[in-house]
């Protein structure tokens, strides 16, 4: 701490924060338009932070002079007076003034740093420019150019967060505008942002323009449960009804960005499409609504006819609480043990290896490592919010990106060394990373890379798809990250709570805190295989369509056709739920939720309500309650979402005694509370791992390997939010040049890929950085999803 | 009411009413798959790229090698070069803006610069701007731009005709002057300044 | 008088490396590298040799500030020559464009830089052509490259062509254009001795400086020093344009009379006119009036007289030019080459330049001109580099300055606009609540 003086008071600050922070210590307000930390260094463009500093001739941006001991500042003297009034008259001179017909009218830093340090006069009396507005700048986002105050924060935001550098300005001087290239629209995994960036109602969300004045909402702060991201938003509400995300800062989970679905597919809350009451089949084979109690009942019955031949299934933002109570069901009360949350089998060993808490990174620590290995995962498909994280580490702190992925990554320009190798062979390049890090024989790529991440430091942070398994641990272990704080592994679950899932126990072979089982039960593929040959009779689905979600389209088909009893939780009739589902509740929508979610870094969150329920709706953890108690469960009721809570921290040792209050707005990661200790040892035979010879990204004999992504933009509720339809993706197959030209493709063609007697259509979409001999399909769509197709070597031909 | 200088539609600053086409693709870099670049339009920006510690420095050299070869910095040209450099066209369009001498819309393939600033129009560098406008008016071959100062004010009012500095220009010399842009022809030899000794080195008194 | 710059400038084949050698060139770099670093970078101390273009910052205290070790220090020659007014680095390039090259070499020695770049305004297509044979011509002399002359020192050099663009000539604009960006000033600090170029350590200098360093090293910087006043050493050339009769750049000794220079030298306005005011030191000084002929011209005498030396470009105004005209071209020149960074330039040109439109339209009255005055105080200071300023200062002098022929204007326009016919005194009334 320093002390300085601002306006003839002593304050006490930490040292070299910026003037305009440090005087925050003084409850003294500088006006700042371009400031914005979180787009990197102060670029002093917008001068309305300038301040007097003793010793210094001129005035002084406050918002790029670091504070030192003993300063004297003055920001209310009438030369400072007269510098500010005279940056708001020059920003005001074209401004529109338009305040009654602006979105952003209300929360206006122009309108009120104008009432708050402007003159209060105008000497403007030329005709002010006057341009067609709104101008569309993509689907989402609007522009009105009258109002820009060219403060540079958008631009800087698309170049320095982003780093799409679609949005940039164009001309100069006067005539600077802010634009995109050749009228292309500025379309992006996270363009939204800018909307919040804005100072002014230049930049504006189409979806919410014009839709509530400031005084009309409230704020309610949440989490976004559509990706294991699960950054913090705030939802804007009017009248129950959830018009807007806005971000909720929190440096350890999100940095305070959004994607572009956690910011628009709320739209997906209010739509005609979304199941609000529960449904059973009638007699015609059609879903019709019904009571609460017909639903419950039909259900209980299916359950209980099935006894030990339920399978359940839960995905997307199934919460700890939701999970517990199934799987306290589905075991106590059915005598199943077919239950999973994964889309590829995990073993409890592999997961008790790669959970353990003294293996954990969390996400600052992307920022700040030395290395970061991105291992079989694409962030920003798999963990959106991640992809600006890692790309924020290599741009400020320099941090050494390896990647090592199957389909060329969007991260790639980033890193200082990318690697492929064959679709699906992660595991096995995670095997030989292994050897490499041991100085056992492996391959030059695999070596290449631990000799990057070694001569980068000892903080390394493996960023790597849960399917990798196990061998994360034994890598981990092998680049000596044990116990190194700022270091480890962070591991991307197939869906958006799936490390709360696993640990409340939503596991074929683990309970509540991965406590072992006496037997084993059936995963996620093995369910589908006993459900198609009528071994399993009833499926329950939480928030999950095997049919979108799982592989093995066909399989699935076959198991949910036979089964007598199809139970969904759902938003929406998919495919799988409306032509197969016997009972459908309506499951809840983020908004309306109320529990606790567990981030991939171990992180618990809460999921607070913002609206009441839409329809019929009911909260989950009420449902599931009354649905157990149908089929013979005995517990204690649980009356509120923090009795569940409390329920299931008794059962999770590592979880014990958390409470709602405790995770509180920000969240706490379990692996700080003391409680952490109570984690169950991994068996130490389980890190031992044996190098499966790999597969290279070369062609395969004949045919095409096939490898599979799911797109940020695959999900109901991109599909639903009449915002973000213009982005729901369709099939396409991409491939590298050569293999087109052998083929006689080119790019845009239609194409069928098949194998085994199944195929997709696609389109061709070349790209040049796809291996030869490799080809990417997309999964997730509703239609010609690679889900269909059963191999990993496919042809493709001419449609 | 004072003159109010607006652009053809509508507005007095080019682009500011110019909407996105929301048909078109986000402008991402361009995958080289599908971008074909001429052979010597790439080798020229990769050996400007190699010129330098970090290659976006060769941003400004390879908007002038897209200009030469496509006569102005078109889309089209602007994207082969950020395919060439792994830029976005975007980052591009911004560069080429900021700069007078990168043309982003199509233009004359002569380009005469006439100086309006200071010293050019304290020697009647209006007078000639106008004039040489007046000639060219309808000659799409040619463009003319006003030019701030050339940094050659001692032959004031002067033109640069696609980079040969020429001048001082007499009134009486512009259908000359034009004529030899018009036939490809060196403009104005005998006024160019290229052949100026210097002032310093001259006697007394030996001014025009 | 004694040239350094400009001797012999006119000398068939002088841009060649041949006659540029058999004349003595390269020798002051032989002799250099031959001496420890600091000796070199002593002589350009005690040579006091300041910037030429445009600060006047002491270019061997500017070498000091770089840090010491192993950090890749650069070199940017500024070639950027775009103040109006200016074309003196032009005719230095075209001419002599070697003793440029050997000026950087000795430089980037006593700087320890070893990657060097001259950054040529896109407009000098000759001279860039030039200089760029003539580095070649460096280069297979072994001038450039790995140890030069067999020493240890290494250069690179780069000419490097800008593409339209006054602003980056400021030297941090400079640096980002070079970068391939935009090019917009930067924040100082960081000062580009610090963190410059590719955020390296980077000495930036412009071209007229870089070459006096060769005549520096063979006089010896003593004896440069005692050319000129004390704390304006040594020669400069003055471009000298407007109306004068021999408009062209002349090399003098600092500190002899401005009247020398615009009459003796440059020979004065036309028969039967005189000087109404004139521009010191480019488009961005201050303007000074007839009165002022007799100051001497070196950097603090101008100083002292309100305006600056700045780049050395006397633009000279005789008494038949309106001064709202100059004013009005001054001020379009900024607002054209505002790069629209800040809100003080960016806005506050393009103001100014609507009021005088207004005024050359009729529609103005003498409160404009206190607005004018106001504008322009509110731009000076506040901007992130001077180029805000460097509108400001001039056209808030000429406005001063010349109060009442602009008064005079504003009348004499209004009489013949539309608002001279009508009752004027509603419309007025308008603008003054307006100014309250
Ligand atoms: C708007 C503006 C334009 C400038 N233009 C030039 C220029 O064209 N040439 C130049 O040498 N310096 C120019 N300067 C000065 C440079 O910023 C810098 O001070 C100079 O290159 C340093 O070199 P010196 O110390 O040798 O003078 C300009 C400064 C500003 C603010
Ligand atoms: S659009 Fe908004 S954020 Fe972008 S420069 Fe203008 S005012 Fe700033
Ligand atoms: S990154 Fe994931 S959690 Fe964050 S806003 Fe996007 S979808 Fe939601
Ligand atoms: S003063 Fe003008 S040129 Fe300088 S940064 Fe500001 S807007 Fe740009
Ligand atoms: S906030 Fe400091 S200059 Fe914009
Ligand atoms: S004013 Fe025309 S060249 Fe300088």
């Amino acid at each position: 701490m320093i002390t300085f003086s601002i306006d003839g008071r002593e304050v006490q600050s930490p040292e070299n924060l910026m003037l305009v922070d440090a005087a925050k210590y003084g409850d003294v307000e500088i006006p700042v338009f371009c400031y914005e930390p979180k787009l990197g260094n102060p670029v002093g463009a917008c001068r309305m932070c300038l301040v007097e500093i003793e010793g210094i001739p001129k005035l002084q941006t406050g918002c790029s002079t670091p504070v030192k001991d003993g300063m004297v500042v003055h920001t209310q003297n009438t030369r400072v007076h007269e510098a500010q009034e005279a940056v708001v008259e020059f920003l005001l001179i074209n401004h529109p003034l338009d305040c009654p017909v602006c979105d952003k009218g209300g929360e206006c830093p122009l309108q009120d740093i104008s009432f708050g340090w402007g003159g209060g006069r105008s000497r403007f009396i030329e005709p002010k420019r006057h341009f067609q507005k709104p101008l569309e700048l993509s689907p989402l986002i609007a522009i009105d150019r009258e109002r820009c105050i060219l403060c540079y924060r958008c631009v800087r935001y698309s170049q320095e967060v982003a780093e799409d550098y679609q949005l940039v300005l164009q001309e100069r001087g006067a005539a600077s505008y802010v634009a995109t290239f050749d009228g292309h629209p500025y379309v992006a995994p996270f363009s939204g942002n800018i909307i919040e960036l804005c100072p002014v109602g230049a930049l504006t969300s189409r979806p919410y323009r014009f839709r509530a004045r400031p005084w009309d909402i409230e704020g309610s702060g949440s989490v976004c449960t559509m990706c294991p991201g699960q950054c913090n938003v705030t939802f804007t509400v009017r009248d129950d009804r959830v018009l807007r995300v806005l971000q909720r800062d929190n440096a350890e989970v999100d940095d305070g960005w959004l994607c572009d679905r956690g910011r628009f597919a709320y739209q997906a809350i209010h739509v005609d499409e979304r199941v609000t009451s529960p449904m059973v089949r009638g007699q015609d084979g059609q879903l019709v609504p019904v009571s609460w109690d017909r639903a419950l009942s039909e259900a209980a019955a299916g359950l209980t006819a099935a006894g030990s031949a339920v399978g359940a299934l839960a995905g997307s933002g199934t919460t700890n609480e939701e999970g517990f109570l199934v799987q306290r069901i589905v075991r106590e009360a059915l005598g199943s043990r077919d239950l999973d949350s994964q889309r590829a089998p995990v073993s409890r060993d592999a997961l008790l290896a790669i959970s353990d808490p003294a293996l954990q990174a969390t996400v600052p620590d992307l920022e700040f490592a030395h290395a970061v290995l991105v291992l079989d995962t694409e962030p920003v498909d798999d963990m959106a919010i991640l992809d600006l994280r890692i790309r924020k580490g290599v741009r400020r702190n320099h941090v050494k990106l390896a990647i090592a992925s199957a389909r060329p990554s969007s991260l790639d320009a980033n890193a200082a060394a990318s690697v492929r190798f064959a679709p699906g062979a992660g595991p096995a390049f995670a095997a030989e990373l292994v050897s490499a890090a041991k100085g056992e024989p492996s391959s030059d790529d695999a070596r290449s890379i631990v000799a990057l991440l070694r001569e980068a430091g000892e903080d390394v942070v493996i960023l790597a798809s849960e399917r990798v398994g196990v061998a994360l641990a034994a890598l981990a272990d092998a680049l000596g990250l044990r116990d190194r704080a700022g270091a480890g592994l962070l591991v991307v679950p197939s869906s958006a709570n799936g490390r709360g899932l696993r640990e409340v126990g939503f596991l074929p072979d683990a309970g509540p805190g991965l406590s072992p089982v006496a037997e084993p039960g059936r995963h996620a593929g093995q369910i589908a295989e006993a459900a198609a040959t009528g071994d399993i009779t009833a499926l329950w689905l939480l928030g999950i369509d095997p049919l979108r979600d799982l592989p093995y389209r066909l399989r699935w088909e076959q198991a949910l056709s036979r089964a007598a009893t199809v139970i969904a939780h759902t938003n929406f009739l998919t495919e799988g739920i409306r032509d197969h589902a016997t009972v459908v509740f309506p499951a809840e929508a983020y908004a309306e939720k109320d529990g606790t979610l567990t981030h991939p870094d171990g992180r618990l969150q809460r999921v607070r309500p913002a609206i009441g329920h839409s329809g019929a709706g009911r909260y989950g953890w009420q449902v599931l309650t009354d649905l157990g108690t149908r089929v013979g469960l005995h517990v204690p009721r649980v009356l509120t979402s923090g009795i569940a809570l409390a329920q299931l921290a008794q059962a999770v040792p590592f979880y014990a005694g958390i409470t709602q209050d405790e995770i509180g707005g920000r969240g706490i990661r379990w692996q700080e509370r003391p409680a952490a200790s109570a984690f169950p040892a991994p068996a130490p035979a389980s890190v031992n791992v044996s190098p499966a010879p790999r597969v290279g990204p070369s062609a395969p004999a004949s045919g095409l390997r096939l490898g599979t992504f799911r797109s940020i933009w695959a999900s109901p509720e991109v599909e639903h939010s009449p915002a973000l339809a213009f982005l729901r993706p369709r099939q396409k197959i991409e491939m590298a040049p050569s293999d087109a030209d052998r083929l006689g493709l080119g790019d845009g063609q239609r194409v069928l890929v098949s194998n085994n007697g199944t195929q997709v259509s696609a389109t061709v979409a070349l790209r040049q950085a796809i291996p030869a001999g490799s080809v990417f399909l997309q999964d997730g769509l509703a239609e010609d999803s690679a889900n269909v197709l059963t191999g990993s070597i496919v042809e493709v031909r001419r449609a | 009411m004072a003159e109010v200088r607006r652009f053809e539609h509508g507005s007095r600053v080019p682009g500011w009413d110019a909407s996105v086409d929301l048909r078109k693709d986000p402008a991402g870099v361009p995958d080289p798959a599908t971008t074909p670049v001429p052979a010597e339009l790439r080798a020229e920006i990769e050996a400007q790229m190699a010129k330098y510690p970090d290659f976006r420095s060769a941003a400004l050299p390879a908007l002038a090698a897209v200009q030469r070869h496509h006569g102005w910095c078109s889309p089209e040209g602007i994207e082969q070069a950020a395919c060439v450099m792994r830029l976005t066209p975007g980052y591009l369009t911004a560069v080429a803006t900021f700069y007078d001498m990168f043309d982003t819309v199509p233009t004359g393939r002569n380009r005469v610069y006439v100086c309006t600033n200071i010293s050019c129009s304290l020697r009647g560098a209006d007078e000639l701007c106008h004039r040489i406008e007046q000639l060219t008016a309808d000659d799409a071959d040619i463009q003319v731009k006003h030019f701030e100062c050339l940094g050659a004010c001692d032959i004031a009012p002067m033109v640069s005709v696609n980079g040969i500095y020429v001048g001082p220009v007499e009134l009486d010399e512009v259908d000359e002057l034009i004529d030899d842009v018009r036939n490809d022809r060196d403009p104005l030899p005998r006024k160019q300044l290229r052949l100026r000794p210097s002032a310093d080195t001259l006697p007394m008194g030996d001014g025009q | 008088m004694n040239k350094l710059l400009f001797k012999d400038i006119d000398e068939p084949g002088l841009n060649t490396i041949d006659v540029y050698r058999r004349r003595g060139g390269y020798e002051q770099l032989r002799r250099a590298l031959s001496m420890p670093r600091e000796a070199v970078l002593n002589e350009l101390l005690a040579s006091g040799l300041r910037g030429r273009g445009g600060a006047g910052f002491a270019m061997g205290k500017k070498i000091s500030f770089l840090p010491k070790g192993a950090l890749d220090i650069y070199l940017c020659c500024n070639a950027d020559e775009s103040e109006p007014g200016t074309f003196k680095d032009r005719e230095l390039m075209q001419k002599n464009p070697h003793m440029l090259i050997e000026g950087i070499i000795i430089a980037a020695y006593a700087a320890g830089a070893n990657k060097s770049f001259i950054y040529i305004r896109g407009e000098y297509v000759l001279q860039a052509d030039i200089l760029d044979a003539a580095v070649l011509e460096a280069e297979r002399a072994g001038f450039l490259g790995e140890n030069i002359l067999g020493s240890d020192h290494r250069l690179s050099l780069v000419v490097h062509r800008g593409a339209g663009a006054y602003i980056c000539g400021e030297e941090t604009a400079l640096l980002d254009s070079l970068e391939g960006k935009r090019g917009n000033p930067r924040l100082k600090p960081p000062f580009p001795a610090n963190q410059g170029l590719y955020q390296g350590p980077t000495l930036i200098n412009n071209v007229e400086t870089l070459a006096t360093v060769p005549a520096i090293m063979g006089m010896g910087g003593d004896a440069y020093a005692k050319l000129g006043t004390e704390t304006s050493t040594g020669t400069k050339l003055v471009s000298v344009s407007g109306h004068v009769k021999r408009p062209g750049n002349y090399e003098i000794e600092l500190g002899v009379s401005s009247r020398e220079i615009i009459y003796g030298l440059a020979g004065g306005p036309p028969e039967g006119r005189s000087v109404k005011l004139w521009f010191p030191g480019g488009s961005s000084s201050p303007v000074l009036t007839g009165d002022d002929l007799d100051l001497a011209y070196d950097f603090d005498t101008m100083a002292k007289a309100g305006s600056m030396l700045g780049s050395g470009a006397i633009i000279v105004v005789d008494d038949q030019t309106s001064v709202v005209d100059v004013a009005y071209k001054t001020a379009y020149f900024y607002r054209h080459e505002s790069c629209g960074k800040c809100t003080p330039c960016r806005e506050g040109t393009n103001w100014t330049v609507k009021m005088l439109e207004r005024m050359k339209a009729g529609e103005a009255t003498p409160m404009d001109l206190d607005i004018i005055a106001s504008v322009c105080d509110n731009i000076i200071g506040h901007c992130l580099c001077v180029l805000g300023d460097a509108m400001a200062m001039p056209v808030g002098s000429m406005v001063a300055k010349f109060r009442d022929e602009f008064e005079e204007y504003i009348e004499a326009r209004r009489q013949e606009s539309y608002l001279g016919t009508a009752d004027p005194e509603p419309e007025l009334a308008l603008i003054q609540g307006a100014v309250a």
